[in-house]
């Protein structure tokens, strides 16, 4: 059994906070390729961006009501499944959100850089 | 049944009506993708633990719906005391208790007033927060309490807590899936059942404490025989609603026996107005009032009391006609969808 410290539950939470705010563009970004939420889950944790499906799912829900996603019911090895991908609106809004990503990237390197 | 499926019909009780079929889908083609690839992995079928321990990773179905419930409220001082799920049903319990008190205490204040009872703006604000504190701490204690058991409880979703009858129930659910679901939402019967405790109570200590009712007034005015011959049968009009709301909880597919109870009860609660409605005297000055404006009270009070009578009525008569057109909806559609299978 471990035990976590202070610093450790301040670190996770600091962690955290700090993913939740690139998700967006995370899905946003792997979704210019249709995916259902299975394998968008299973590529985003293949390069290090782990999300839970209490999160991920809920997500998609608001990222298509926004009108950022488009989905369908399609049926695959049998089964239906649900597939998403980038709407042209949603492609606007990404490009716009990766160009702040950039500057704010930009901007934090030089500020680490001291 | 399948742990997955027990999982999936313990999650779709707390899902928004609107989309349930679309997440319970979704959420079941994405356990089972998930189980496929760790079946295909270890080269064998999946145990039914392993399956649990697929779940259980998932969080508790309570955690799993709030993500989809749309008021993101919560109520917190430190610790959350309630959650997104029931904080909906907290706001409407509070609300409606908190509207029909301040309706009252206005209707009290509107009374002395009109007797020419000097009333200052601090006495009624000191009333009112009085009023708001006691019924903001009863509804938050109890939907505190049935958060935390809520909480404490979170694998009531596995094997263990399911019987078979209700194992027979949750399999017609989950083929019925892509049909139009229509039952009781089992929040909806909480929140009677947590409204009606705070209302029993609330009526109980109203004999004790007739300050909760008459504010100011509780030494000048009281109760008059009247209420004291339609509280038995108003409390068993509550109690009925809370049975019949714990029934539905159980059986939220028994949505023609809410409507002919719904019915019963309003009914019942237009008889009871009736009754109250012709008695010329609700309220009389206190015995022992000191004050020469007792009587003068209780005659302005007991002047203006049939207005509220009749408004009651009025919305009791709509409830039962909307009760009706319910009841006949609801019977159309269960004949029509059993002539279907």
């Amino acid at each position: 059994m471990t035990h976590s410290s202070p610093n450790n539950d301040l670190f996770e939470n600091l962690r955290l906070e700090l993913r939740r705010g690139s998700l967006v563009l995370a899905v946003l970004a792997a979704l210019r390729k249709e995916q259902y939420g299975y394998t968008l889950r299973k590529a985003l944790a293949d390069l290090g961006m782990a999300i839970d499906e209490g999160t991920l799912y809920p997500l998609l829900r608001r990222l298509e009501s926004q009108g950022l996603l488009l989905s369908e019911w399609r049926e695959e090895e049998k089964r239906n499944k649900r597939f998403y991908k980038l709407s042209p609106v949603g492609e606007q809004v990404l490009g716009q959100l990766l160009a702040e990503w950039k500057s704010i990237d930009s901007s934090l390197t030089e500020i680490v850089k001291g | 049944m399948q742990p997955l499926d027990r999982y999936l019909n313990n999650l779709s009780k707390l899902l928004p009506v609107a989309q349930r079929e679309d997440i319970l889908r979704e959420l079941s083609e994405d356990v089972r993708s998930e189980m496929e690839d760790k079946q295909a992995g270890l080269g064998r079928t999946l145990t039914e633990e392993e399956q649990y321990e697929i779940l259980k990773r998932r969080g508790n179905p309570l955690q799993v719906a709030a993500g989809y419930t749309s008021n993101k409220g919560t109520f917190a001082f430190g610790p959350q005391w309630i959650g997104p799920v029931l904080f909906p049903f907290y706001v409407r319990v509070l609300t409606f208790n908190l509207g029909l008190t301040f309706l009252i205490l206005g209707g009290i204040f509107a009374a002395l007033s009109l007797s020419g009872q000097p009333i200052s703006f601090s006495y009624i604000v000191s009333n009112a927060l009085l009023q708001l504190f006691i019924q903001l701490t009863a509804v938050t204690a109890v939907f505190s309490l049935v958060e935390k058991h809520l909480s404490r409880h979170p694998d009531h979703w596995n094997r263990q807590a399911v019987n078979i009858e209700v194992e027979k129930e949750v399999e017609r659910i989950l083929r019925d899936i892509p049909k139009k679901i229509r039952e009781v939402s089992r929040f909806e019967s909480l929140s009677i059942l947590v409204a009606s405790t705070v209302g029993l109570m609330w009526m109980q200590a109203l004999w004790t404490h007739p300050f909760f009712v008459f504010g100011p007034a509780a030494s000048l005015i009281q109760f008059g025989p009247i209420w004291h011959r339609i509280y038995m049968p108003t409390v068993a009009i509550i109690l009925a609603s809370m049975l019949r709301a714990a029934i539905n909880l159980a059986r939220p597919d028994w949505v023609l026996f809410r409507n002919v109870a719904a019915l019963v009860f309003e009914a019942a609660s237009l008889a009871i107005i009736y009754v109250l409605m012709f008695s010329g005297s609700w309220v009389v000055p206190v015995p022992t009032a000191n004050s020469a404006s007792a009587p003068h009270i209780a005659q302005v009070v007991n002047q203006w009391m049939p207005y509220g009578f009749w408004a009651a009525a009025v919305i009791s008569i709509f409830q039962i006609i909307k009760n009706l057109i319910t009841l006949y909806k609801n019977w159309r559609w269960g004949s029509s969808a059993s002539s279907n299978q």
